[in-house]
């Protein structure tokens, strides 16, 4: 457990000077959730720098590349902080944000009850970290063999990388504690989200908010990239919102990293960034520019994975005949889509709380997440596995995965109309 | 009307939005549920955990080994067989003797340095290493 531990507060503490190199004001909560993301985002791009460098992998080769990254971002915060004091918000917290911890300390217990246990983890997440681990860097003869296909060759590597990471710091391989990752991804994530939301609302609905959003960043996936795509894909378009909302500079600036570490997580990181793009083209479309960074991010892996040639499932083969095929069984796939819908009662009190707000003023959040379901659906209609099991073992994660930014801009709404209507 | 609406709709999203399954696992006794979720992955076929850790032990990075279980049915225990053994044994090349379209791969058998046989025929070999139902043939 102490590697893990370890692990996580080096990953927070190498964030720390990137978070301030792109945001000298970041407050207290702000400074720590995205420290860990960033943490998580830099030592991503360390192992994979190492890798195609052919630099084998240890603690100290990764540690000094990575005091070399971290030392970069500080030196012109240090500038900065020498010409005078930075102006940091004043953070008023509440008793109702202690209910907020309820969720990630029941995640910690379930998630490290035993060493990490779902399919997915030990055929994919965990097994392509544990392969790396041993041929000290990305090992591109077991991505490109025909037989490991099943481990999805293409899917982008952070998480797998956070494992190494873990297992660096530990001095070799052990699943038993990783979980703990994923307590971390959400309790960043939940920073991020209260910090945000103290911006639009009183300190009591936003730890209520945060309280609602704590069960939504937890994801009993554990082991699967779930709980940190979640957390990037959720503060990331947090942040874009705010940009758009208030004009905020350094929200445009996270919002596209996260973004771009949301595209370094899984292929729906990557669907997202897209999504996200095509509501801000809608939304303004000036403001589109202000994603470079996130397509800046995205882009190394996915021209790694284009120079290595690693097939996507679901894009393999024709995709014409498969959805001509499968267009005539669209009533059934929507049947099966509303059988295997994540947390039905929840997406009900959404449409509820949808009704009752001014949708345009969320129009950028409502657009995103729009474009995000539909290309999750249109996926099922050319995937070359048998719908009906695709839906049901992935259809529950995905709604998972989006759900928090919608709660989010529906709960703040909500706040601003009960507030306004308290008004004389 | 519309205050309270908005009350309901937030304190909806609240309530709706909790895990109760979550919520319950930090009152469960841990001792009880932990051999439960150790025994998950490998519920099917218990030992075949502890026979892959023994075939790690007596082979090294590099080596080449093919997998031999009860059945060569794809979707009958073989994907799980062949999955799982490519994890515990990462750093060496594991080798399918089927794949998912039904296929037996009989070249996968020549290429072998090793095959773990594990409750299935023993090859033809040396027998490196025998324990937790199986054997670790070396060709």
């Amino acid at each position: 457990m102490a590697a893990v531990l370890i692990a996580i507060l080096s990953l927070t503490v190498l964030g720390i000077p990137l978070v301030l190199a792109v945001d000298r004001n970041a407050s207290p909560l702000r400074l720590l959730g995205l420290a860990f993301l960033y943490g998580t985002g830099a030592i991503y791009f360390v192992l994979l720098a190492l890798s195609v460098l052919h630099i084998r992998w240890s603690l100290l080769s990764v540690t000094i590349a990575a005091l070399l990254c971290g030392g970069q971002a500080l030196l012109p915060v240090l500038g900065r902080r020498h010409g005078g004091q930075a102006r940091v918000p004043v953070l008023h917290v509440h008793v109702f944000d202690l209910a907020a911890l309820i969720a990630p300390a029941a995640l910690a217990c379930y998630a490290t009850i035993a060493p990490l246990w779902e399919w997915d983890f030990w055929a994919i997440w965990g097994l392509k970290a544990r392969v790396f681990l041993e041929a000290g860097g990305i090992d591109w003869r077991f991505l490109e063999s025909r037989w490991n296909t099943f481990a999805h060759p293409d899917y982008p590597l952070l998480v797998p990388f956070a494992y190494d990471f873990a297992a660096l710091v530990g001095g070799g391989w052990s699943d038993r504690w990783l979980g703990l990752l994923f307590v971390a991804w959400a309790l960043a994530f939940l920073l991020v989200a209260r910090d945000l939301a103290a911006l639009e609302t009183t300190p009591v609905k936003a730890a209520l908010i945060v309280f609602a959003l704590s069960w939504l960043a937890v994801s009993r996936y554990v082991g699967l990239a779930e709980g940190a795509l979640v957390a990037f894909i959720g503060a990331g378009v947090f942040f874009v919102r705010r940009a758009l909302l208030a004009n905020d500079d350094a929200a445009w600036r996270h919002g596209a990293i996260l973004l771009g570490l949301a595209a370094c997580t899984k292929n729906e990181g990557l669907a997202m960034l897209a999504s996200v793009a095509i509501a801000i083209a809608i939304v303004d479309v000036r403001s589109l520019r202000r994603l470079w960074p996130a397509a800046a991010i995205a882009l190394p892996w996915l021209v790694l994975r284009a120079l290595h040639d690693l097939p996507t499932d679901v894009v393999s083969g024709s995709l014409a005949l498969r959805f001509a095929a499968r267009a005539s069984e669209a009533g059934a796939i929507f049947r099966l889509l509303i059988a295997n819908l994540h947390d039905p009662w929840l997406w009900a009190a959404l449409l509820l709380g949808l009704l009752l707000i001014p949708r345009r003023r969320e129009r950028f959040v409502l657009l995103a997440v729009t474009f995000q379901i539909l290309f999750y659906i249109g996926a099922y209609f050319v995937t070359p596995h048998d719908p009906a099991w695709h839906i049901a073992t992935s259809w529950p994660r995905l709604t998972m995965q989006i759900v928090a930014p919608l709660a989010y801009a529906v709960m703040v709404q909500l706040a601003h109309a009960e507030a306004r209507s308290e008004q004389p | 009307m519309r205050r309270a609406l908005s009350l309901a709709a937030f304190a909806a999203i609240v309530v709706a939005s909790i895990d109760p399954i979550l919520l319950r696992f930090p009152f469960y006794r841990r001792a009880a549920l932990a051999p439960v979720f150790e025994r998950y992955a490998d519920r099917m076929w218990l030992p075949y955990a502890a026979f892959l850790r023994g075939v790690r032990e007596h082979t090294t990075n590099g080596q080449t080994i093919a997998v031999l279980v009860p059945t060569l049915d794809w979707d009958r225990g073989y994907s799980y067989a062949y999955y799982r053994a490519s994890y515990f044994l990462a750093g060496r090349e594991v080798l399918p003797l089927a794949d998912e379209a039904r296929r037996v791969h009989p070249e996968n058998l020549q290429r072998a340095q090793f095959v773990a046989s594990w409750r299935a025929a023993i090859p033809r070999g040396t027998v490196v290493w025998s324990g937790d139902g199986g054997v670790l043939v070396r060709r």
